[in-house]
């Protein structure tokens, strides 16, 4: 029962600023990154690939999550921007022939810069006028990959090369899934560490209310426009790592809906949680997993319903969760988890 | 000049087709303050709904057509009995979302009960082209721009003369007082929604059965959220107003601009037209603009 803190004591700064405060939380964050990191050793391709877009999603997810969870500009255009970081790779790195890691890191830093232009309304507005800018970001993005033939290939998409380091080549999962998750858990880290730095308490102090912030001295401007570069460039490189991992970019991967989803894991998870995007993320992955293990079922089950009438289900569930997390638990379940957590601790005595 | 006024024509009829959408949206904003993001998917809906009834079914206009009214009444009342009432007095962040979540449910909806992805409805309207000058333009357009306009006076009378539209107009203005004053005020809300719906509904038969069923119509649908930007979210005048203007916008743009620029310019009109209004007088032309204080 003593293994996790029952209250706050502390000798030392260095102390009070620790992530991982006692010794069973060290064995268990250590042991928790062993078994990452040894998972893919003896885990099917299937669960796998799983982890990948897992993984993948994440680090968009984490983005979005410093852009709304933190700094509360609601953005429902985050597919846009990975689509973005996907191209802006995939060009580079399959018509100039440059590195992967140049690659990775220019296609962050080209949906940032991306994600600054269209993160500009903020400072005018806010809530739903700048939901609507993100949505028409995501559209005039999309519609620009589609017509500009001669660098995106249109519709038809391009082929994209294997990641590489040094002649080291990622062309199995399992290779693919130690970078991914790699750079993955460093993203969560940094978004863990980055809500703790004054950077963190700007964006939060403008989320609760940007007025006050800024009379407080929290220069709108700057920040507001850092939590989109943050936001996007993280997005960019789930976009790049997403191109690399399958092998092709198309329009039809960054739909609007995608950017919904996004939007809806963060929800289910718990927004401006450090915990929330990894739940949230991992819920929706496994509940569209599911899905798609039952779909031959229901489609022998009822014979009588319009051919692909499947490819309906996982949305229909999708939108449910959502709302259902709205009305019955807007905090998510890191807030459930934090609930859990401290009724163990303090049992059995509930106060 | 025979073009010019060929894309005036369907672009005034298009952009008043937009401005019903708009409409949907600024009653429900007006009377609750919810952004309603899934008015494309609601579009989306109910045209599949009126296919069901007009063609699968084999229905006459006249039955069908009180059927998908009559649906719209049951679509508008069940979101916001299920899905908003409870979240009354959320953050709005909630609020956007759960519309988001809504859209997402009903684009399931669609693809589970349509999951063919266009359909045609039959021709409702004549198709006799008449001339203008030496334009010849489909009566379609014309008829459109008609009933839209019906629709319009209809829904003002209602809001100006009639005791629920002027509750609703008061409920926008004070919902304090118009809750000391004992007028439920939820009964308000799922009266706006009612409404949006049903004018969704009307919008959605006049562009589907000029331009049949698509996903495309979830983009027409957030299109119309141009209207509301550009007009201002809280005027009615606005929308009505920005709608033709918009719609001008799309036909002139892609008609003329076409041979310059990539080809589909069209879709994209009213988005660009979003990203400029918001970062040049976010209040539109008609909105109100708020003051907030701290």
């Amino acid at each position: 029962m003593s293994s996790l803190p029952c209250g706050v004591r502390n000798y030392s700064y260095a102390e009070d600023m620790a992530i991982v405060r006692t010794r069973t939380q060290w064995v268990l964050f250590v042991g928790f990154l062993l078994l990452l990191f040894t998972a893919p050793l003896y885990l099917g391709n299937f669960w796998l690939n799983k982890i990948n877009l897992i993984g993948i999603t994440l680090i968009a997810a984490v983005g979005l999550n410093i852009l709304i969870g933190y700094c509360g500009q609601l953005s429902i255009g985050h597919a846009g921007f990975i689509a973005v970081g996907a191209y802006t790779s995939t060009i580079l790195s399959s018509k100039l022939g440059l590195p992967f890691p140049v690659a990775l890191l220019s296609a962050g830093l080209m949906a940032g810069a991306i994600g600054l232009i269209f993160g500009v309304p903020s400072m005018r507005v806010k809530g739903f006028y700048l939901a609507i800018t993100s949505i028409a970001a995501q559209f005039i993005i999309i519609w620009i990959i589609r017509h500009w033939t001669g660098m995106t290939g249109g519709n038809y998409g391009l082929t994209v090369p294997y990641a590489s380091i040094g002649g080291f080549i990622f062309n199995t999962e399992i290779r693919q899934c130690y970078l991914i998750i790699g750079i993955a858990a460093l993203c969560v880290f940094f978004s863990k560490n980055i809500a703790r730095t004054r950077l963190g308490r700007a964006f939060i102090a403008i989320r609760d209310n940007d007025l006050a912030a800024e009379v407080m001295g929290v220069n709108l401007f700057y920040y507001k426009l850092l939590a989109f570069f943050i936001g996007c460039f993280l997005a960019g490189i789930a976009g790049s790592l997403l191109a690399y991992w399958t092998g092709t970019v198309s329009p039809d991967n960054f739909r609007f809906t995608d950017s919904i989803l996004y939007v809806g894991m963060l929800i289910i998870g718990g927004l401006g949680t450090a915990l929330g995007p990894i739940l949230g993320v991992v819920f929706i992955r496994l509940l569209d997993v599911g899905v798609l293990q039952l779909t031959p079922a229901l489609q022998s089950a009822f014979p009588g319903m319009p051919g692909g009438f499947t490819t309906g289900i996982a949305p229909m569930l999708f939108g449910l969760v959502i709302i259902m997390f709205l009305i019955f638990e807007p905090r998510g379940i890191a807030h459930r988890w934090e609930l859990f957590k401290a009724s163990y601790r303090l049992w059995p005595f509930s106060y | 000049m025979t073009e010019l006024t060929q894309f005036i024509v369907s672009g005034l009829a298009i952009g008043m087709v937009y401005s019903l959408i708009a409409l949907g949206f600024a009653l429900i904003w007006k009377s609750s303050s919810v952004a309603n993001l899934a008015l494309g998917q609601i579009v989306l809906l109910l045209s599949w709904f009126s296919y069901s009834m007009l063609v699968e079914a084999h229905l006459p206009v006249w039955a069908a057509v009180p059927l998908v009214l009559g649906f719209a009444v049951l679509l508008g009342w069940g979101i916001e009995r299920f899905t908003l009432r409870p979240l009354i007095a959320q953050p709005i962040l909630s609020l956007i979302a759960v519309t988001l979540g809504i859209g997402y449910f009903i684009d399931g909806l669609v693809n589970l009960k349509w999951p063919q992805s266009t359909g045609a409805l039959p021709r409702i309207f004549p198709t006799d082209t008449i001339r203008l000058g030496h334009a010849v333009i489909s009566q379609e357009y014309l008829w459109v721009a008609g009933i839209c306009l019906v629709v319009f006076l209809g829904l003002t009378l209602f809001y100006k003369y009639h005791r629920m539209g002027i509750a609703m107009r008061a409920t926008a203005d004070d919902q304090m007082a118009v809750q000391a004053c004992g007028i439920p005020v939820t009964r308000i809300f799922s009266m706006s929604w009612i409404f949006a719906c049903v004018v969704a509904a009307i919008g959605g038969i006049l562009i589907s059965s000029i331009g049949g069923i698509s996903y495309g119509l979830v983009e027409t649908g957030l299109g119309a959220f141009s209207v509301v930007i550009l007009g201002g979210l809280d005027s009615f005048v606005g929308a009505m107003v920005a709608g033709p203007i918009i719609g001008l916008a799309e036909s002139l743009g892609g008609g003329y601009l076409t041979p310059y620029v990539w080809s589909g310019i069209r879709e994209i009109v009213p988005f660009v037209i979003i990203i400029i209004v918001i970062m040049f007088k976010p209040y539109g032309l008609f909105g109100e603009r708020r003051i907030e204080r701290i």
